[in-house]
């Protein structure tokens, strides 16, 4: 047995290959861009096809860029045209697809024929949603049978370097939508050949292509015909003052990507993966919660242990999203009812479930005592977050949910039974029992708070969508940075199975979001959503929120600066990886 | 002429059991099993949009039509695409069935030498110290949790924590040499973990047959321990031997170890089944069971065929 010990022997070349190994937490599903839908899938999906835009790579508040694009799009007058120019003599791989096995050049039209495929019911699409009713057009073609030789008007190659999109209304997103794996450029000529198969076999123009992939690893290598763009440092968005200490001046001028081969590891088990990290096999973690214990020596700030320091750089972000339990407003027994008196005695009932909630508990046991409470749904990543808000939302208070609850006339007799979901796991269940136990500390009988267990998230989504479940336990993912992404969660016409789970109406809310729809982030719109949060607040629609904080370690030998929210996989190129003798400035 | 009657009839009775199986995995899987449809769309759906992926998934045709469709699949191998990474299932089984079998079996193997060298020591020695001792090992190591063997297996031989001279996880194989570096603590595992059921389970059976009448006669007639233990106690203890072992080759081979791929990052058969379990892959699902249910008749086939090879007198009736 011990002659397999050490390392395995070495089927590389003579030249050193540069190789950056990545921990996942998750494995993606398919890498079709169209289906790129987790987290994961869009991690890699970046990385093996273009999109227009992606964000400056240092920048924080983020900031988009042009990335297949040539420049930033022209914009007409009124907001609802853009035209965007495509870099000229980008390639993609080689593959059988292509004539005689060559990559041809990525033109405009596959850029068209990319976004139709989402409007096609053969793809199995899950980006639709983002352009959906939003460019002109577009989902006429679809309702006339997604036949991809019509035209559509909102959406045009003008020429072989040149797009045109007319939007139905002003979309002030867009732009985020075209930095996201759903809007990847595919060629055509491979869906002719691989049809559902591109899944798994992806043809594009990012800066690495697939040599091999299974349930627990990809590995990518370098697309020898990317693009020849030299880095810099001001055009990324370096700040000195928080960047400086990362070795990253070392890149300025070189070309990306300057790792020859990514290797991502798919490891959901948290001790797998920190055993891996810590036995150097891979450069990079999120670190798995039952490690802050060791990794942290301190909370505020938060500090690496003295052991850690000097061979782990060490990074904590705030997670583009939030956790957050819905309280089901078409659920007659706790939300909206037609009867005036039903109504604001449920509205009490919620306000004071709202009140026995403990977030400072939830925070400790759950998220380390690290993670940010927030009251409503503007999270503190986003500029609109209001520090002075209405922080009564986010404070236990049992003796003034008593009061509420008697106001209501609500006894241990006549409160309603409610249905708590959640797919099946320790911690959903833990996290369940918690909040029983807070809501018995206001004399809600434990046999009233149900559990309703799904075997998978899809089963447990489907039964919210429904409407069979009370009370739904969800997190939100921020899919751009940008505030209108969380708002369009309680927005009425959103309702299930739309995004909208607590089927939220509120006539005021609705019409505040369509007068903000057309807004970019500005003075006017941050007051239109805090009035749009404190509505929600008011009405007691969901107990929420909050976000994770989370923590990133990453081996010295690579200099990186790793995200995984808005930017994700973009920053893969970026990586570099030393070898022992190279100083770090 | 007698045995090609004999597999005939018993290939016969393997299709109606394989039949019955895929039949009800295959209700089980439709009427219980996870809905992928919500998975597989995206934020905001219509209602059309929704009916759409339940069409392109299946679920809105007929029980009975999906059922011989999938009995067609099965005969014609076509096993169609995995609903989760697309792949065809074919390539998905090619890939990961060789890997498993190539993580198991010296586990699988040892295990059961090994467990059968422990059982016939302490069957000799039935009620002395060397049996009390291995009977003893035997239940404290049934009684340690396989998550913990691994994970402790793991920080000992694969971090820094420990000797550092395994990999954590990941199977890249090309030779021999890189073989034994990626399969011998998975391998250590797997022993460790099956061994005391194994050695209690053999031994009951050596037990039984060294208190057994021409065992006490050899013993009178002087002969050496050796003779009595692997000339005529193991060779009669063959049957119930033969029969956990057959029955477990299936089982082993289909569902490979699935904590052992799971926390070592192998990509075998066992990870992949029960990826798609928990996520509602049913092609992967309908192909693993079926080819379940296919080995299992093979193995039970060879199974009697050995019992005549080992007992001439089962041959003879």
């Amino acid at each position: 047995m011990l002659s397999g010990c050490g390392e395995p022997p070495s089927t590389q070349s003579e030249k050193p290959v540069k190789v950056y190994r990545h921990a996942m937490d998750g494995a993606p599903g398919s890498l079709d861009p169209a289906q790129a839908a987790s987290v994961y899938a869009n991690f890699m999906v970046v990385n093996l096809y273009d999109t227009l835009y992606r964000y400056k790579y240092l920048a924080r508040p983020y900031r988009l860029h042009p990335n297949l694009a040539a420049d930033m799009p022209t914009i007409s007058m009124d907001g609802l045209q853009l035209t965007i120019p495509i870099k000229k003599g980008v390639h993609f791989i080689d593959d059988p697809a292509f004539e005689n096995g060559i990559g041809r050049e990525v033109r405009a039209q596959d850029f068209v024929y990319s976004i139709k495929r989402h409007f096609d019911p053969k793809t199995r699409a899950q980006g639709a949603w983002l352009w959906q009713n939003r460019i002109e057009g577009l989902d006429e073609w679809k309702s006339r049978g997604s036949n991809y030789d019509n035209e559509i008007s909102g959406l045009r190659a003008l020429d072989d370097h040149t797009i045109q999109i007319t939007l139905t209304r002003p979309f002030p997103q867009l732009l985020h939508t075209l930095t996201q794996g759903y809007s990847s450029v595919v060629p055509q000529e491979a869906i002719d050949l691989y049809g559902q198969q591109l899944s798994s076999h992806p043809v594009g123009s990012g800066p690495y292509q697939m040599v091999s992939r299974d349930p627990v690893r990809a590995v990518l290598a370098r697309n020898p015909a990317f693009r020849a763009e030299p880095f810099d440092l001001q055009t990324e968005g370096f700040d000195k003052p928080t960047q400086g200490g990362l070795g990253l001046e070392i890149l300025q001028g070189r070309v990306p990507p300057f790792t020859d081969r990514l290797e991502l590891e798919f490891i959901t088990e948290d001790a797998a993966r920190w055993n891996a990290f810590s036995a150097g096999e891979v450069h990079f973690i999120k670190v798995p919660v039952s490690q802050f214990d060791s990794v942290l020596s301190g909370r505020d700030p938060l500090a690496l242990s003295p052991q850690f320091e000097n061979i782990y750089q060490f990074r904590a972000s705030q997670d583009a999203g939030f956790i957050y339990t819905n309280f089901n407003m078409a659920d007659e027994s706790i939300g909206y009812h037609p009867d005036q008196r039903q109504n604001d005695r449920n509205r009490l009932l919620r306000c004071a479930m709202v009140k026995a909630f403990d977030w400072e508990k939830r925070n400790e046991i759950f998220f380390y005592g690290i993670g940010r409470v927030f009251p409503g749904v503007l999270p503190p990543s986003v500029p609109e977050y209001d520090a002075n808000g209405d922080s009564g939302y986010i404070l236990r208070d049992l003796e003034g949910a008593r009061k509420l609850l008697q106001e209501g006339e609500w006894n241990e007799d006549n409160l309603p039974v409610l249905e708590y979901g959640f797919p099946n796991s320790v911690t959903e269940r833990q996290i369940f029992e918690q909040f029983r136990n807070f809501m018995m500390d206001i004399g809600y009988p434990p046999e009233k708070i149900r559990p309703l267990i799904f075997a998978t998230y899809g089963d447990y989504q489907r039964a919210y969508s429904q409407g069979k479940v009370t009370l739904i336990n969800s997190s939100w993912t921020m899919d751009y940075p940008d505030a209108e992404n969380n708002m369009q969660l309680y927005f009425g016409p959103n309702a299930a199975p739309g995004s909208n789970s607590s089927n939220y109406d509120n006539p005021e809310y609705n019409r505040l979001y369509r007068s903000a729809s057309s807004l970019h982030e500005s003075p006017e719109r941050t007051r239109i959503y805090r009035q749009m949060n404190q509505l929600l607040i008011n009405d007691c629609a969901s107990i929420t929120g909050i976000s994770r904080t989370l923590l990133f370690l990453w081996d010295k030998q690579a200099l990186m600066v790793p995200d995984r929210s808005f930017l994700g996989g973009y920053y893969l190129r970026f990586v570099e990886i030393l070898d022992s003798t190279t100083v770090v400035p | 002429m007698k045995e090609i009657s004999f597999i005939t009839r018993r290939l016969l009775y393997g299709i109606v059991l394989v039949v019955g199986v895929t039949f009800i995995s295959f209700l089980l899987m439709v009427y219980f099993g996870p809905d992928k449809t919500f998975e597989l769309i995206g934020k905001n759906p219509t209602s059309q949009q929704i009916a759409e992926v339940r069409q392109s998934l299946g679920y809105d045709r007929p029980f009975l039509l999906r059922y011989v469709d999938y009995l067609f699949e099965l005969g014609t191998l076509d096993l169609g695409l995995s609903d989760t990474s697309g792949e065809p299932v074919e390539s998905v089984l090619a890939r990961s069935l060789p890997i498993s079998i190539a993580l198991v079996v010296p586990g699988f193997i040892l295990g059961n030498l090994l467990g059968l060298g422990f059982a016939l020591f302490a069957a000799w020695n039935r009620g002395r110290w060397p049996d009390k001792l291995i009977m003893g090992a035997s239940v404290m190591g049934m009684s340690i949790s396989f998550l913990v063997i691994i994970i402790v297996l793991q920080v000992f031989l694969c971090t820094p924590y420990g000797l550092n001279i395994f990999p954590v996880r990941g199977w890249q194989v090309h030779d021999f040499s890189s073989y034994l570096h990626y399969v011998s603590v998975p391998t250590l595992a797997l022993v460790l973990v099956t061994l005391g059921y194994n050695t209690r389970f053999y031994r009951a059976v050596m037990v039984e047959e060294i208190a057994r009448d021409h065992i006490r006669t050899l013993r009178a007639f002087g002969a050496s321990s050796f003779e009595i233990l692997f000339r005529h106690v193991l060779k009669n203890s063959l049957i119930p031997v033969l029969t956990r072992v057959m029955f477990s080759v299936p089982f082993v081979l289909i569902s490979g170890s699935l904590l052992l791929e799971s926390f070592f990052g192998i990509p075998g058969i066992g990870l992949v089944t029960f990826n798609a379990i928990t996520s509602g892959d049913q092609p992967i699902l309908k192909a693993v069971v079926g080819l379940t249910g296919v080995l299992f008749v093979m193995a039970l086939t060879l199974n009697d065929l050995l019992y005549g090879v080992v007992d001439p007198r089962v041959e003879s009736s």
